[in-house]
C-alpha cells in the first residue's frame, strides 16, 4: 500500500465518464492532482485530503467534446483503451497528456509521437490491445447443462468489454459468457444482446476456472481430453524451445488454460 | 467409439505435426448466418512447448499412404500404428473444439489412401460437412493433393480458405532421388491451377459482387531444409519465384527432422538445423515486408546465409558504400535497410521526424537495436565514424556480443 501526499487526491467512480469528470473539475478548479484513483481502491490516502469527485455525463461529454475538437474520434478511442489499465500512474498520464493536449493547438499535439506523454499514450492502449487479440485466442469456454458456453478470464487489463463484440460476430446464435475473476464481473451474451453480469457465489473454481461438476455438459469432460491429448501430440519433442512458448504464453495466462491447468501435467 | 476417436486424434495429430504452417490469417469474413469468423491478422490459441503456435486443429485424415517419401514420418514402408477419420468424427471434432474457442479452424491434411482423387474427396467432403451441415464460416485450410481431378482441386479452392501443396525438397534431381513416386510436374501443376483460379475469381468479382471466392487467404507451401544438399541460394531463389510467379501468400521453411530409422539416402543429424532455418525466415521476411530482392540477400558468389550474422545485418555488412544512413533525411526505403530498425521503428521514424530530432534514448525507446544499428546510422550522440565503415571490425564486435548474449532465435 502506497501513502499518497495529502493535497488534491481525487477519488471517481472507476468508469471514463467518472474520469473524465475529475479532469473537468481538476481544469474548472485549477487543481494539480496528485493522484486519481477509484473509489475504494486498495491504497491509503490520508483523512481530509480527498476529493470525491461524483460522476456527471454532461460534464464527460464536455471534455470527450475537446477531446475531439484537439484530435479526432479515434485519439478518444486511444484514451479509452489505454484508461482499461485501471493503473494509477496510467490516470495521471492520462491527465498529463489532457493538460497537454487542451494547451496546444488542435491537429497539432496528438500526433506528435517524440512527445513522452503521447508515446507512453501510445505503448498504453498498445499493450492494452495485444492483450485483447491474445484473449481472442485463450477464453476457453465450457458448455453448460443450459447449453451456455462459460469461460472464466483473469486478465491484466480491465479487457472483457473490447472482447464481446468478436465473440458475439463469432457466435451469433449461442448463448456464452466471458467472465472476469479478479474484477468480479462479466458479459453475457443471450443470443440477441450483451448485458454486463455479477456472479454470486462460486461458479467457478478460481484455481482452475473450471466450471462446477454438476453443471457441465455431458460431452464437456470428454471434448477438454480430447483437447489435452491434441496440445501433447501435436509438439515437437526434437525442437523444445520453452523460452518461446513462454514468451508467446506467458505463464500468468495458463491457469485457466485446460492444456496447461493445474490438473494437468506440464512436461 | 469415444476411446476410439481419442486414439485416432492422438495418431494424426502426431503424424501432422511436421507441417509446419499454423497461420489462421490473410482472410477476413464478418459474422454471418451459422457460427464462425476469420480475421485476417490471425489468432493464436494456444502454444506448444516447442514455441510454436496452435492456430487451427492441424490433423490428418489418415496417414495410410500408397507412396514412400525417404523424408516422410507416414511412407509405406514405416511399421507404424495407422488410423483413419471418417467425415462425421473430423466435422464434429473441429465444430466441437471450435465453439469452446480452442481453435480458429481446422488444417486438413492427409497422406494418399487408394488414389489422389479419392483422397481429395474425402477432405473435400469434410469440409463440406462442416460449411454446409454446420454452417461453419471459420478457417479452414486444406492440403491440395497433387494428381487429384482438377476439378475436385477446384472444388477444394471453393471451400477453403487457403490450400497448400508442398514441394518439400527444393529441387526436382533430389525430389525424385528421395521420393521416387514424385515430380515437380505434379506438384506445380496443382499449385498453378490454384494461381489461376484465384486471379479468376479476383476478376469476376469485380464484375459480380456475390460471385463465389477462390481461397482468399491464398495458397503456401513448404520446403524442408537440409534434407538435401541445396544452399540457401537456391531455396531463396525458389521461394522469391514462388513469390512472384504463383503469387503465394507463405513460403515456410522446415528444419529437417529425422523422422525414419536411418536411410541411407538422408544425412545423419544430431539435431535439426534450426539457425539455419530461422536465417531462411528471416530472409524471407526481407523479401516479404523490407522490400529486399533474393539476389540481394545471395547472389553466385555468397549462396550460404551467414549463420553468426543475421540476413540484413550481412547485406550492410557487404554494402558499406549505402551506409551511414541519416535518420532525418533518409527515405523509408533506406531506413528500411539499417539493420537493427524494424518497419514499426521505420514508419515512426518517417512520421515523427518534424517534429523534432531523432534521439538514441529515443530509438532505444522504440525497440530499434541501437547497438546494431548504430554502425549504420548518422546521428549526432553517436562518435562520428567520418562516414567510413570498417564491415570486419564491426562484423567481429557484433558476433562478440551476440556469443555473450547466448544465442538468440527468435521472430515468430
Amino acid at each position: 500500500m502506497k501513502v499518497l501526499t495529502p493535497e488534491c487526491v481525487f477519488t471517481y467512480d472507476g468508469s471514463l465518464d467518472g474520469f473524465f469528470t475529475v479532469v473537468f473539475h481538476a481544469f474548472h478548479d485549477r487543481t494539480e492532482p496528485s493522484a486519481i484513483i477509484p473509489r475504494g481502491a486498495n491504497t491509503q490516502i490520508p483523512l481530509g485530503s480527498i476529493i470525491d469527485v461524483d460522476t456527471s455525463v454532461s460534464k464527460a461529454t464536455r471534455v470527450r467534446k475537446g477531446v475531439v475538437d484537439r484530435s479526432d474520434n479515434r485519439n478518444v478511442r486511444l484514451l479509452h483503451v489505454a484508461f482499461l489499465t485501471g493503473m494509477p500512474e496510467t490516470n495521471m498520464l492520462l491527465w498529463r497528456y489532457l493538460k497537454k493536449l487542451f494547451q496546444h493547438p488542435p491537429g497539432y499535439f496528438f500526433r506528435n509521437m517524440l512527445d513522452e506523454d503521447v508515446y507512453a499514450l501510445v505503448q498504453t492502449a498498445r499493450r492494452v490491445r495485444k492483450e485483447v487479440h491474445r484473449f481472442q485466442g485463450f477464453v476457453r469456454f465450457q458448455k453448460t447443462k443450459d447449453q451456455i458456453y462459460a469461460a472464466a478470464i483473469d486478465p491484466d487489463n480491465d479487457v472483457v468489454k473490447l472482447l464481446a463484440p468478436h465473440f458475439r460476430a463469432r457466435f451469433p446464435d449461442r448463448k456464452w459468457l466471458i467472465y472476469d475473476t479478479r474484477r468480479k464481473y462479466g458479459i453475457y451474451f443471450d443470443a440477441e444482446k450483451l448485458s454486463q453480469v455479477e456472479l454470486k457465489g462460486e461458479a467457478f473454481d478460481l484455481t482452475t476456472g473450471h466450471i462446477q461438476q454438476n453443471a457441465r455438459a455431458m460431452d464437456e469432460d470428454y471434448y477438454r481430453t480430447l483437447w489435452q491429448h491434441y496440445y501433447e501430440a501435436i509438439n515437437i519433442m526434437e525442437r523444445k524451445n520453452h523460452r518461446q512458448m513462454r514468451a508467446s504464453m506467458p505463464k500468468r495466462y495458463w491457469k485457466y488454460l485446460p492444456e496447461k491447468g493445474a490438473n494437468w501435467q506440464t512436461g | 467409439m469415444k476411446a476410439k476417436v481419442l486414439k485416432k486424434l492422438n495418431i494424426l495429430a502426431d503424424a501432422a505435426k511436421y507441417d509446419v504452417s499454423c497461420s489462421s490469417s490473410g482472410s477476413s469474413r464478418a459474422a454471418a448466418a451459422g457460427e464462425g469468423t476469420t480475421k485476417s491478422a490471425g489468432i493464436c490459441h494456444s502454444f506448444t512447448e516447442d514455441g510454436r503456435c496452435i492456430s487451427l486443429l492441424k490433423i490428418l485424415y489418415t496417414n495410410h499412404c500408397i507412396y514412400d517419401c525417404a523424408y516422410c514420418v507416414n511412407r509405406r514402408s514405416n511399421d507404424k500404428p495407422r488410423a483413419s477419420f471418417t467425415v462425421e468424427e473430423l466435422a464434429d471434432l473441429t465444430i466441437h473444439f471450435y465453439r469452446r474457442n480452442y481453435i480458429e479452424g481446422l488444417f486438413l491434411s492427409s497422406g494418399v489412401l487408394r488414389n489422389p482423387d479419392y483422397t481429395m474427396e474425402q477432405l473435400n467432403a469434410v469440409a463440406r460437412k462442416l460449411r454446409n451441415g454446420y454452417r461453419f464460416n471459420g478457417y479452414i485450410h486444406m492440403k491440395a493433393i497433387p494428381g487429384a481431378d482438377p476439378l475436385l482441386v477446384h472444388e477444394a479452392g471453393l471451400l477453403a480458405d487457403r490450400l497448400s501443396v508442398n514441394i518439400e525438397i527444393p529441387t526436382e534431381k533430389q525430389l525424385i532421388r528421395l521420393a521416387p513416386e514424385k515430380d515437380f510436374a505434379s506438384v506445380y501443376r496443382p499449385m498453378n491451377q490454384i494461381s489461376q483460379q484465384m486471379l479468376i475469381s479476383k476478376e469476376e468479382r469485380k464484375k459480380y459482387r456475390h460471385s463465389p471466392r477462390f481461397t482468399p487467404a491464398g495458397q503456401s507451401t513448404q520446403l524442408i531444409v537440409g534434407a538435401t544438399p541445396e544452399t540457401d541460394y537456391t531455396i531463396l531463389k525458389l521461394a522469391s519465384g514462388l513469390y512472384s510467379q504463383q503469387k503465394l501468400k507463405r513460403v515456410y521453411y522446415s528444419g529437417f527432422v529425422p523422422v525414419n530409422a536411418h536411410d541411407k539416402r538422408l544425412p545423419v543429424l544430431k539435431q535439426p538445423p534450426l539457425v539455419r532455418e530461422n536465417r531462411l525466415y528471416q530472409a524471407d521476411w526481407l523479401m516479404r515486408f523490407y522490400h529486399f530482392r533474393h539476389n540481394e540477400i545471395l547472389d553466385e558468389n555468397h549462396t550460404q546465409l551467414d549463420q553468426q550474422v543475421d540476413p540484413k545485418l550481412a547485406y550492410a555488412l557487404r554494402n558499406p558504400h549505402l551506409y551511414p544512413v541519416d535518420l532525418d533525411k533518409a527515405t523509408y526505403e533506406e531506413i528500411l535497410r539499417v539493420p537493427g530498425i524494424g518497419v514499426r521503428s521505420a514508419k515512426i521514424i518517417v512520421a515523427n521526424r518534424r517534429y523534432g530530432r531523432i534521439t538514441v534514448a529515443y530509438l532505444k525507446k522504440m525497440g530499434v537495436a541501437v547497438k546494431r544499428a548504430r554502425y549504420f546510422i548518422l546521428c549526432r550522440e553517436l562518435p562520428q565514424t567520418s562516414g567510413m565503415i570498417y564491415p570486419e571490425q564491426i562484423r567481429k564486435r557484433l558476433v562478440r556480443q551476440n556469443a555473450s548474449a547466448g544465442e538468440q532465435l527468435t521472430l515468430f
